[in-house]
């Protein structure tokens, strides 16, 4: 079918891996420069960092009178839905303010959707989601450890996940999705997704007999009708959670979305590039 | 459709994996309509809906409380006392070496006063022990029938050291003002004794009353349980009052002391001699109420600390987080998730069928997809409810699934060629093994977020190490017979 071909033999194995690992150490300084700078390597959202988040369905209001009546709150930020809807962002406040705000939210937005979380259960929460990439990402690279037995093409397996991940998460702060309980569940995802590709890759090239680069083409077929259906799935939710504005999801599908293409690049370009020099492809 | 094809149809649906499947796939759809009956419920049926679909509110709750675990060569209950008393505040010894501080103190303002009294702290975590949770839970589910809310989750959020750290309340169909209400409020707690007949006259309302104790045996080990409080000076003082003006000291049977929450009797008993004797001189501030003998008389104490705190939780809280949406935006989410879901499915189909340009691999493809979507749905209705995360990590399944049909399909028809039984196997138990890797490493990137209890996070991992269970246990097994059938029906090409 339309394939377009995926011809790797006629780069060297520098050549291939040279952007993956390129945008990876940029995105290592990227997030440690924020790291330095604000403590966090995301801006992170109300989950972690505390705060009000208020999501007012259709309204007729314009952005500069929603942000009018919020005058005095410590309001972070207004964004707007697809049909005039908006999307408050409040840093944290005290309880006595927080009632006053719930009021006033409800008096001229009574259909709003408002969740509040306090700056020490904030970082309970950062701490505990911090915990829990740290045990995700060991106990999948055990697994493919255990399954692979040798040790090039697992650590080909487990860098392009970590790549996949921070290279993400860079995105995210760039394009302005924040670090929520959402989205670090769509991080955590991204290590199942990411792993599916370079497995059925690794696979094919250690397990199945032939020539190297038509293995590495066939996997490729396959590897890339997977990838594609996925996206297919998740561009769609994108799409009606964002018309729908329903955040949670959105920003769920926006990270995979995200991933799911720099998942493109690590598994063909640099997992593939490290077991083209590992399996010895490269001189033919 | 000629004999031999219906042939090959009867044997692969008479194969069990493919069976199993089916069966599954009913079984799913009869939980979700048909038992209980569903259908009123509209397209939702019997699946569990979190409160942003279905409208409500919740508040998370942390204590001003802390565990301790301490070492010290005392004899543990005194120490305790002592801690209580140089701390003036209350102290629950629930282990031999563990305690619970009731008030807020930092480990730095705890240690100097641990090792003045000879003990040093071995651990320190903000939370209440689980006895004290389990209480909490009790007096909020108190409140929350009061109110007459018909759909409340209450969950302690406990950690593996056995503190517990949050509780959580879940509302459907309540604002958060009410909510908070309900968390705040306090009931109105009244003494009043019997005077002649029916009647009664009032002798001292809830704020009288200084401490209430845990349930206690008196002698101990009689197995006669009750629950000691303590009056104020004043309350006391209007306590022997009442005895002594009523008659309840002289003729303690015909004036018996009634204990009332919001004006409904909870307890109601008469003086005993001794304490009538001792009431006609001297107030007495330390009362105790006896409920009875063996395991009934243990609960009715539990029930009556819980009146006499008037529905005040013995440790104070705060609130760590909290948020609601309205009945109408958690129908607009429901009608866009279903949306998001069919469509999904529908870009999926469009895809693979670009791809494969085959229906009889596209049309099982999607139709074990969907298989698997119901299955989830369907043991979904006993173990989880469902709510935005959770359709999220249903979406992504549903992307992981068709995933690994792919896989199964490309190993198995690979070259384009037809394989015989024997290779068909080989190849399918490759590709079952690709599979199983992956699902291995997204159940294992999951389990954290499902054991660790992230709000609503829990919800997405459950669902997502579901799915992809019911994928490599169920559907795709039976998809590879499936498919098998079909491709020796058909010349190899592709």
């Amino acid at each position: 079918m339309k394939y377009f071909t995926y011809d790797i033999s006629k780069y060297s194995v520098r050549q291939l891996v040279a952007l993956p690992v390129a945008l990876l150490v940029l995105s290592f300084l990227f997030l440690g420069f924020n790291t330095l700078m604000t403590g966090m390597p995301v801006d992170p959202g109300i989950d972690f960092a505390g705060g009000v988040a208020v999501t007012i369905p259709q309204s007729t209001d314009t952005p500069a009178e929603v942000e009018a009546y919020f005058a005095g709150y410590p309001l972070k930020s207004v964004g707007e839905g697809v049909q005039g809807g908006y999307y408050v962002v409040f840093e944290y406040m005290p309880d006595e303010d927080f009632l006053t705000l719930s009021e006033r939210i409800n008096d001229r937005y009574p259909d709003a959707k408002v969740d509040q979380i306090g700056e020490t259960f904030g970082k309970t929460l950062q701490t505990q989601a911090l915990w829990a990439l740290l045990f995700s990402f060991i106990g999948m690279a055990i697994v493919v450890f255990i399954v692979f037995k040798t040790f090039v093409p697992s650590v080909a397996v487990v860098i392009s996940a970590l790549s996949d991940i921070v290279i993400t998460a860079a995105l995210m702060d760039i394009v302005g999705i924040t670090l929520t309980l959402g989205t670090t569940a769509a991080l955590l995802m991204l290590i199942g997704y990411s792993v599916d590709s370079d497995i059925l890759l690794t696979t094919r090239i250690l397990k199945r007999k032939g020539k190297f680069f038509e293995k590495m083409q066939g996997a490729f077929r396959t590897g890339f009708t997977m990838t594609s259906t996925t996206i297919s799935a998740v561009a769609l939710m994108f799409v009606v959670s964002w018309i729908g504005q329903i955040d949670v999801i959105r920003d769920i599908s926006a990270v995979l979305l995200l991933g799911l293409f720099v998942d493109l690049m690590n598994t063909w370009m640099l997992n593939a590039g490290i077991l083209t020099a590992y399996v010895g492809g490269d001189r033919r | 459709m000629s004999d031999d094809t219906s042939g090959t149809l009867v044997k692969t649906l008479k194969d069990w994996r493919v069976a199993l499947m089916l069966i599954l796939v009913v079984f799913s759809i009869v939980s979700i309509y048909v038992i209980p009956p569903g259908i009123s419920n509209g397209m939702t049926g019997n699946l569990q809906l979190g409160l942003d679909l279905e409208g409500g509110s919740w508040i998370q709750l942390s204590f001003q409380s802390e565990v301790i675990r301490f070492d010290t060569d005392e004899d543990p209950e005194y120490f305790a006392a002592r801690i209580g008393d140089a701390l003036d505040a209350e102290v629950f010894l629930f282990e031999e070496d563990r305690l619970e501080i009731r008030a807020p103190f930092t480990r730095e303002e705890l240690e100097p006063v641990f090792e003045e009294n000879g003990a040093t702290i071995v651990t320190f975590e903000e939370g209440v022990s689980q006895d004290t949770a389990d209480q909490i839970k009790l007096i909020l589910e108190d409140k929350v029938n009061n109110l007459g809310t018909k759909d409340a989750r209450i969950n302690t959020i406990t950690g593996l050291n056995g503190v517990t750290q949050y509780i959580r309340l879940e509302l459907a169909g309540v604002d958060i003002a009410t909510a908070q209400q309900i968390v705040g409020s306090q009931g109105k707690f009244e003494i009043r004794i019997q005077t002649v007949g029916n009647e009664t006259e009032h002798v001292l309302y809830g704020d009288a009353i200084k401490s209430v104790s845990t349930p206690t045996q008196d002698p101990p080990g009689s197995d006669v349980w009750g629950v000691g409080f303590t009056l104020s000076e004043s309350g006391a003082a209007a306590f022997k009052d009442a005895a002594n003006t009523y008659g309840a000291t002289t003729n303690p049977d015909a004036h018996e002391i009634m204990m009332l929450l919001d004006d409904e009797i909870v307890y109601s008993a008469s003086l005993n001699p001794k304490l009538a004797a001792e009431l006609k001189t001297t107030p007495v501030r330390e009362l105790r109420a006896t409920t009875g003998a063996g395991e009934e008389g243990l609960e009715d104490a539990k029930a009556l600390e819980i009146h006499l705190r008037a529905g005040a939780l013995p440790v104070d809280v705060e609130i760590a987080g909290s948020g609601t949406v309205s009945a109408s935006l958690g129908e607009h989410f429901k009608v866009m998730s279903v949306i998001a879901g069919l469509l999904a499915l529908v870009a999926v189909a469009a895809t693979v069928y670009y791809w494969y340009r085959e229906p009889s691999i596209v049309l099982p493809m999607i139709g074990t997809n969907i298989a698997e979507i119901i299955i989830l749905l369907g043991i979904a209705t006993y173990l989880q409810q469902l709510d935005l995360a959770s359709i999220a990590g249903l979406i992504a399944v549903l992307g992981t699934g068709i995933d690994q049909l792919v896989v199964i399909t490309d190993e198995v028809i690979y070259e384009g060629r037809v394989p015989s039984e024997n290779l068909y196997l080989k190849r399918f138990n490759r590709a079952l093994g690709i599979i199983m890797v992956a699902a291995c490493t997204t159940v294992i990137a999951m389990l954290p977020l499902a054991v660790m209890d992230l709000a609503n996070l829990r919800g997405f991992a459950i669902i997502t190490i579901l799915g992809v269970l019911i994928g490599v246990i169920i559907t795709r097994p039976a998809y590879g017979k499936i498919i098998m059938a079909i491709m020796s029906k058909k010349p190899g090409e592709r």
